[in-house]
């Protein structure tokens, strides 16, 4: 049986890549209210998605302020798309 | 939210409830540029109306220029502001934008082909321009309306595109374009085009809120 793409099988991963799925890019602040998650967690999870080029992070300042503002990668997609496959194959087992 | 494991229900559940929130078609620091443009566009037909009404004058005109010369810095500052608030860009922003960069970029060609005329000794070539704003504009507000799925966009969009080939038709068979019906006319095009379904979608997006 396909198993569940482990990065992306947690809660917050998850749901910054399926927002990211349905749009074309969001800043860190626009995520973490979407997923009301903390700076902290989210930063990291970010870090963890980009590090396996599943999104894209870019840094920039508006003013003085720093904005980040992630976009999902092809590889990224690709990988969302298996893992809503391998999802319907457990269902459908249950 | 957290670094949790789900079950693959919780997994099914969390993908459509974050595809979703994130699903709204449009946001009103969107609205308030094209209303920005709106009312510029009417107020400077008012101030053209009445200039011309009570003491008519050839420089009148230059007014128009006040369009683009406030437009476009106003629309360049807000739309940088309206990308920060939102915080996220959807495929329809890049579609609206694309419309609204092709209606802006036929608008600065124009422009430059009236300028030449003008500069030839063809200064009713300004005339194009008119003719651009209810058609160019009313098919670009026609277009939004059709990707925001909002209909009073189309019937705005639609009612000036009819509206400006009717000024067309009547200016070919050699009927005078009086200022005072066309500019009122040029008005009520703005008003339906972008005044009128911003504050229906408002009035929409209140409501969902609620």
């Amino acid at each position: 049986m396909k198993e569940l793409n482990p990065l992306l099988h947690s809660q917050l991963r998850l749901a910054v890549m399926s927002i990211l799925m349905s749009v074309e890019e969001a800043d860190f602040v626009y995520l973490r209210e979407k997923t009301e998650s903390t700076a902290g967690n989210l930063s990291v999870q970010l870090d963890k998605l980009s590090a396996a080029g599943y999104i894209k992070v870019e840094k920039g300042f508006v003013g003085k302020k720093t904005r980040t503002v992630c976009q999902i990668t092809e590889q990224g997609r690709r990988a969302f798309e298996e893992y809503v496959d391998a999802l319907k194959h457990y269902i459908n087992l249950k | 939210m957290e670094d949790k494991k789900l079950t693959p229900q919780e997994s099914v559940a969390l993908i459509a409830e974050m595809i979703e929130s994130s699903k709204q078609r449009v946001a009103m620091p969107d609205l308030r540029i094209s209303l920005m443009w709106a009312l510029l566009t009417i107020i400077t037909a008012a101030i053209v109306l009445a200039g011309t009404l009570i003491r008519y004058s050839p420089w009148i005109n230059l007014v128009w220029f006040a369009i683009p010369v406030i437009g476009i810095p106003v629309n360049l500052i807000m739309a940088k502001k309206s990308g920060i608030v939102k915080g996220v860009k959807t495929a329809i922003d890049t579609i609206s934008d694309g419309i609204w960069k092709t209606v802006g970029f036929i608008a600065i060609a124009l422009t430059v082909v009236c300028l030449i005329f003008n500069l030839l000794g063809y200064p009713a070539a300004w005339l194009a321009m008119f003719y651009y704003a209810f058609i160019v504009v009313g098919f670009g507000a026609a277009m939004q309306g059709i990707v925001l799925k909002e209909n009073s966009y189309v019937f705005g969009g639609l009612f000036s595109v009819i509206a400006g080939f009717t000024v067309v038709a009547l200016n070919l068979c050699m009927i005078p374009l009086l200022i005072v019906w066309v500019l009122p006319l040029y008005m009520l095009c703005f008003m339906l085009m972008f005044i009128v379904p911003a504050f229906i979608i408002r009035k929409k997006l209140n409501a969902t809120k609620l």
